[in-house]
């Protein structure tokens, strides 16, 4: 039967104490999800897969959304209720901040469910728990990178024009992810403790999505609070940065962005400490 | 040679019995009543379920151990501790070298993925790197004969195809300690037995293996070493066989209170049934027997009143509908003339051609001058056939419950061959 493999002797092999009490340091915690990497990325290459089988528009399902929301925005918001468009066309000021906003729903639901999506695995494989809602981020972005393509070949249509600014888009979008990382990961820990979460998600995204400046500019909130707003809320700089960019063809506002990256930083480190101090008690609830 | 794993002092807790969905209202009241019970001064009972306690052993490396006991025992937990999926509540467990868990294997497996998609993505889940994956990609798919559907979604596999991929791709990953659990419930008898010399095989490159089964003859073909649990204790460690032996002697025990209890609900006017035991010929009362042994089976009886020619049948059963065979004094003759008071009737079973499970013994006692029975037809008692020497070849090793019971000395021909 193939190769035979012979087993390492015992004297080269790491001993593991497997105990309960306190969890491991936070170093050691990245290291461990640094080597489980390439896990992440068959995860996220599942997800992708299992996704788009048995659809008939397949890969359509991942601009469908921005683009309807766009026709509805730019009706409702940008026909009769005259929101600015802060100098660009509102088709093109919408969809440039729909297509990263649909990124984090897309990313934090999937992900805030990721570990009950996979109890199976869950309960009978061990790997650091955040790697399916690492995965499952991964996934998103697949629909995003697709989002951003859209956003691409319409420009013309949408009235925004080449900028070299756009070539900001994947160190925009690196952020993003984290913070959907940030977000979905106490998420789907406190998902598998109590299942309200999953219910109160949808809920709380569409509330998010109105409190950042998706249908209206940054620019509506008053200069003096719009740092602490950013740094509450940090989607709000982030998507603020794409909308500069995809539609203005400027350059972000590096100190805005600095305070979402500061409050993203913030919320993985908050989240990622309370993920894995619950993280012992997964395969024992989920 | 050093401990591949070892358990000191484990105690695992589980955190919620009760409500498999709890709710945080469920959470909050479950508070405020423990944090009453403190202000008056009682001491809350400790939360959830005990499933191991104070458990401590130790599995030599290269070693092939087996975890045994029955339902609730404590064995899937204790394998979960092994595997990190699961941590203890107190004490430690010290584990050298990678840990390959087969828990309920086949359920990871995405039903709306292909069986070559989940090879590799699977595969990758469990910690196979791709390029191992790449170098044993046909050995899985050889050993879980699917290579003709490798491109159908898994949804429309059988259960036991699904069973089969599972095992095949987790039994080729490459580590130090494998933890198979019930691996063999499912599956038809074939790949069970393919399975179980899997698992020799691994066992014989110097892995160490922890196996627990129900499948007692599986157990005792791979396992050297074994931990009988029960209510999360340890029993006793000891080799497999003897581990095997006391585990085996607490079913009998608990099947015997049983069908005894059974006995004692179901009193007959006429006729009490005292005492039932097999037992070697002229010799001591046993459980266990071999295949084509001779098994005395002895009845004690108390007849209230005078009882004209009593007719006992005993009949023997595997647990499943219908009597295996009937020894009855209606087709034989032999019933006594009259009885009164304590009697004893003796039935010898020569050379019982019965291969090796618990079976049962039914009884009932039909009287000439009373209308029906003197005794029902009812389990009595049991009795064990533990070995049978003639058995080899892989299907014995793996030997299920589907199987036949009854042996009949055959002997194969095969005619044509060069």
């Amino acid at each position: 039967m193939g190769i035979p493999n012979v087993a390492l002797p015992v004297s080269r092999r790491l001993e593991l104490v497997i105990e309960g009490g306190p969890r491991p340091r936070l170093g050691q915690a990245l290291r461990e999800l640094w080597s489980f990497r390439h896990t992440v990325l068959a995860f996220a290459e599942r997800d992708v897969r299992v996704k788009y089988k048995q659809t008939v528009l397949g890969v359509l399902w991942a601009v469908l959304q921005p683009l309807a929301f766009m026709v509805v925005f730019t009706v409702a918001f940008g026909r009769f209720a005259k929101v600015p468009g802060g100098g660009a066309p509102y088709p093109a000021f919408s969809l440039s901040a729909l297509v990263p906003w649909t990124f984090l729903q897309t990313a934090v639901t999937f992900g805030a469910n990721a570990l009950l999506m996979d109890s199976a695995i869950i309960r009978k494989v061990y790997l650091p728990r955040e790697v399916p809602v690492l995965g499952a981020v991964g996934a998103a972005a697949v629909d995003f990178i697709i989002g951003v393509a859209l956003f691409v070949v319409l420009a013309p249509v949408l009235g925004a024009r080449f900028s070299l600014a756009w070539l900001l888009v994947p160190v925009l979008g690196m952020l993003l992810a984290l913070l959907a990382a940030a977000v979905a990961l106490p998420l789907a820990a406190l998902n598998v403790y109590y299942r309200d979460f999953r219910y109160a998600l949808p809920f709380a995204l569409q509330l998010w999505l109105f409190a950042s400046p998706v249908v209206y500019p940054l620019s509506v909130v008053p200069a003096q609070w719009r740092g602490l707003y950013v740094v509450a809320n940090p989607a709000a700089g982030i998507l603020d940065a794409f909308r500069s960019v995809l539609a203005l063809g400027t350059t972000p506002d590096v100190g805005l962005l600095a305070a979402s990256l500061a409050g993203t930083v913030l919320l993985l480190w908050v989240g990622f400490r309370l993920f894995k101090s619950l993280e012992p008690g997964f395969a024992d609830l989920v | 040679m050093g401990y591949a794993v070892r358990f000191e002092d484990v105690t695992k807790r589980y955190p919620r019995g009760g409500p498999r969905y709890p709710s945080l209202r469920h959470e909050l009241a479950e508070g405020a009543r423990r944090l009453g019970q403190r202000l008056r001064g009682e001491r809350p009972e400790p939360r959830g379920i005990l499933a191991l306690d104070r458990v401590s052993f130790e599995v030599e490396e290269g070693e092939a151990f087996a975890i045994i006991g029955p339902n609730g025992a404590g064995k899937s937990t204790a394998l979960k501790l092994v595997s990190r999926i699961s941590y203890p509540t107190g004490g430690r467990v010290r584990v050298r070298g990678r840990v390959a868990a087969l828990i309920e294997v086949g359920s990871g497996v995405h039903p709306e993925l292909t069986a070559r998609e989940n090879i590799w993505l699977y595969g990758q889940i469990l910690g196979m790197p791709k390029a191992e994956i790449r170098r044993r990609f046909d050995d899985i798919v050889e050993f879980a004969e699917l290579g003709h559907v490798l491109d159908t979604p898994v949804k429309l596999y059988s259960s036991g195809m699904q069973l089969r991929l599972g095992f095949a791709i987790a039994s080729h990953l490459d580590p130090d300690v494998f933890v198979v659990d019930e691996a063999l419930a499912v599956g038809d008898a074939g790949f069970q037995a393919r399975c179980v010399e899997r698992m020799a095989t691994l066992v014989a490159e110097g892995r160490t293996l922890i196996f627990v089964s129900h499948n007692l003859s599986a157990v005792e073909a791979i396992c050297r070493q074994g931990l009988f649990l029960l209510d999360g204790r340890v029993k006793g460690v000891s080799g497999a066989g003897e581990a095997l032996q006391s585990y085996l002697n607490w079913v009998d025990a608990a099947h015997l209170a049983r069908t005894s209890e059974e006995v004692s609900l179901r009193p007959s006017r006429y006729l009490e049934l005292l005492a039932v035991g097999c037992h070697k010929p002229n010799d001591g009362e046993r459980y266990a027997f071999a295949t084509g042994e001779d098994i005395e089976v002895r009845l004690r009886f108390l007849a209230r009143r005078e009882l004209t020619r009593p007719y006992v049948s005993i009949g023997i059963t595997d647990g499943r509908p219908g009597t295996l065979a009937l020894c009855s004094m209606l087709v034989d003759g032999g019933a006594p003339e009259q009885i009164v008071g304590e009697v004893e009737f003796r039935c010898l079973l020569r050379g019982v051609p019965l291969l090796p499970r618990v079976y049962q013994l039914w009884c009932s006692v039909r009287g000439e001058q009373a209308f029906g029975d003197l005794f029902d037809w009812q389990p009595v008692g049991a009795f064990r056939i533990a070995t049978s020497p003639g058995l080899q070849g892989p299907a014995a090793m793996a030997h299920t419950a589907t199987d036949g019971p009854v042996h009949i000395p055959h002997v194969w021909e095969v005619q044509g061959c060069p």
